[in-house]
């Protein structure tokens, strides 16, 4: 144990005072935070700009526009009714616009009285971009209201918004655990890549081959090294998040647990992929190529359930899609059978990939 | 006789297309200062990564303390010193953390001022608390061989010690090796400086393309390859070298030099003598004693630049 801790000691000091690693594992998740915490509370405006030409002298234009900014959502700008609006558009790159028609008043009350027929509003934009299914879905709820309104009628059945965890939670609540599991990640497999790297290169497993230390005990010091640093980084970025953003989430024994069993996973993922690492730049490919689909398919950035099922299929042989999970069910829903579940699965392959690391790894020259 | 520390028969290690190590056999005693010596790739640096049990032999045995290296080296691991030949101290870590983290290692625990005590040995006091990668090429092998001492090995190995040291460095770390030996440890050293081997080693074994071609003490060696004091001329050019023939005085040209080789020290008098008459010009004259390098160009016909063998 006292080599574990002395080899523990010595990393410690090295990493720290690399400065490189301090910042992946502190800094960058505050600074995710701060970034994803800015754009999915409701800190800063989130009314998105509509540009619209409205070609409609009479008063159903006006109110039509009225009620759109009225849903605070959209807020209503306008494009001279002299300009070719498609051309307006083109020039201007406007990812949307909202096109009334000239005499829609009349068209209406035309169509209300006699003929029926459609008399629509047109939205311009890029299918491409999330803010045009937002301006098409605001656009079509007002056209409704005011549908309700000419035909005298009032909506029956309607739809009653409820979080399925604590009522008070937001978006931001549920991304922290991603970020967490992320950062766990990158952390323990990333740098413990790039350490196998560095010790090949720089000879450092030929000198450890000629002391007492076993493999085991230099895995081990680098996982207690790995799940003590995250646990501090867990602990400064919902610091973070609750003081900056008033997120609630919770720090209990089992997301600690989840931590634990990350970081010993993660490390020996990371000593199994530097099998085949020659230098230290060899190492961040190599972890990049690992790294990076796993941190998207994951879950980690968004649900898995938005992503094709052959996708699913893929993230459920990914064992950051366990940690994610599992952090979620721990510290969001406070789920703890859940939570055991995917602690089982990440534990059953810490431990295979912890046995295979040790093993295989060589310090040795062929 | 001492005890035989180091036994090694029949040793090979091939690769494919090249015997790096090929059958070769010498004993190293407790005690004594053992020096392979040879040009680069001649086989020495595999030969002692094979007795630290970093590489396993094809063939043959390797012995250290008893031990057979390739099966039980993890056995007499902790009465083994190391100094790699690509010796690198950790970027980060002062010379007194690094001594005192590889003391762990060894099962020793050391205190900071065991630590500085063991630096001073080296003469690397003043740096003892400046961060590895600010120190000069002397001084990181100076701590590789602190960290190498620290477990107080009964045998060390010092692969290149001073390699890449200028030359201010390498006598330190000479007079080192020197206290080492002092002190009762067995040392095994490599090295492609002849003068080093000459200077520190109670025996030598020289390699060359994986095979031993002499072994014994220093001076031995020199006197069992026949190799003769020379008398130099220098400056004596083509002129003298026709004059010292005249006189029936064998001789050989070396550039502006006249070399007259001196078989028997008996004949060393009367060929002064003779030599002493001569009419031809002469910049310097002066006697030169056979050293290893005249055994090195007769054994394997190497040559040597800046006191470094080359294959």
């Amino acid at each position: 144990m006292n080599k574990v801790l002395a080899d523990l000691t010595a990393f410690a000091k090295q990493y720290m005072r690399s400065g490189f690693g301090a910042f992946f594992t502190f800094i960058f998740p505050i600074l995710l935070i701060l970034l994803f915490g800015a754009i999915f509370t409701n800190t800063g405006s989130s009314t998105m700009d509509l540009p619209t030409q409205n070609l409609d002298t009479g008063p159903m234009g006006a109110e039509f526009l009225k009620a759109l900014n009225e849903t605070k959502v959209v807020r209503v700008t306008m494009i001279p009714a002299t300009v070719d609006l498609q051309r307006y558009i083109q020039d201007n790159s406007l990812s949307v616009a909202l096109y009334i028609p000239a005499n829609w008043t009349r068209d209406v009350f035309v169509s209300n009285a006699s003929t029926h027929a459609w008399v629509n509003v047109t939205v311009y934009g890029d299918p491409s971009k999330s803010t045009y299914g937002m301006a098409i879905g605001v656009v079509q709820a007002v056209a409704q209201q005011a549908n309700f309104f000419i035909a005298g009628a009032r909506p029956i059945v309607g739809v009653d918004p409820a979080s399925i965890a604590s009522p008070q939670y937001q978006y931001i609540d549920y991304f922290l655990p991603g970020i967490i599991g992320m950062t766990v990640m990158t952390t323990a497999m990333f740098s413990m890549t790039s350490v196998c790297g560095e010790y090949r290169t720089r000879k450092y497993f030929k000198l450890l081959a000629t002391t007492t230390l076993s493999k085991a005990q230099w895995l081990a010091s680098k996982m207690l090294w790995y799940a003590i640093a995250l646990i501090a980084s867990l602990i400064v970025t919902t610091a973070v998040g609750v003081m900056v953003f008033g997120m609630h989430v919770t720090i209990n024994a089992m997301a600690l647990v989840f931590i634990v069993v990350g970081a010993i996973l993660f490390t020996s993922l990371g000593m199994l992929l530097g099998i085949v690492v020659k230098d230290p730049e060899s190492g961040a490919a190599v972890a990049n190529a690992i790294g990076f689909p796993m941190m998207f398919l994951s879950g980690s950035f968004w649900p898995l359930e938005s992503m094709p099922g052959y996708l699913q299929t893929v993230a459920k042989a990914l064992p950051l899609t366990y940690l994610n999970s599992g952090l979620r069910d721990a510290m969001v829903y406070q789920n703890m059978g859940s939570a055991l579940v995917n602690l089982g699965v990440l534990a059953a392959l810490a431990a295979v990939l912890f046995t295979l690391a040790a093993k295989l790894v060589s310090w040795k020259e062929r | 006789m001492s005890e035989t520390v180091i036994e090694v028969h029949g040793l090979t290690k091939h690769y494919p297309g090249a015997k790096a190590v090929d059958g070769i056999d010498f004993d190293v005693h407790a005690g004594e200062v053992f020096s392979l010596l040879g040009p680069n790739g001649a086989g020495k640096t595999t030969t002692v990564e094979i007795l630290e049990g970093l590489r396993s032999p094809t063939g043959g045995t390797a012995r250290v303390f008893g031990v057979d290296v390739s099966k039980d080296y993890g056995k007499i691991r902790r009465r083994v010193g190391v100094l790699p030949q690509e010796f690198e101290p950790f970027d980060r870590l002062t010379p007194t953390e690094a001594v005192t983290y590889w003391a762990n290692l060894f099962d020793r625990r050391i205190s900071k001022a065991d630590a500085k005590k063991l630096l001073g040995q080296v003469s690397l006091s003043e740096r003892a608390d400046v961060q590895g990668l600010k120190l000069s090429g002397g001084e990181k092998r100076k701590l590789g061989i602190a960290m190498a001492l620290v477990g107080e090995p009964e045998l060390l190995f010092l692969d290149e010690p001073t390699t890449g040291l200028d030359p201010k460095a390498r006598r330190d770390v000479w007079g080192l090796i020197r206290r080492i030996e002092g002190e009762g440890r067995t040392v095994i050293l490599t090295t492609h400086y002849l003068e080093e081997a000459e200077v520190l080693a109670d025996n030598v074994a020289i390699m060359h393309k994986g095979k031993i071609v002499a072994e014994g003490p220093p001076a031995e060696l020199v006197a069992r390859s026949g190799a003769r004091t020379t008398i130099v001329l220098g400056g004596a050019g083509k002129e003298g070298l026709e004059e010292v023939t005249r006189r029936g005085i064998p001789a050989v040209l070396d550039h502006d030099d006249v070399l007259v080789r001196v078989s028997d020290p008996r004949e060393m008098k009367t060929i002064l003598a003779k030599l002493s008459a001569l009419e031809a010009p002469l910049k310097d004259m002066y006697t030169r004693r056979a050293t290893l390098e005249d055994v090195f160009l007769r054994l394997v016909g190497a040559k040597m630049d800046e006191g470094v063998l080359q294959a």
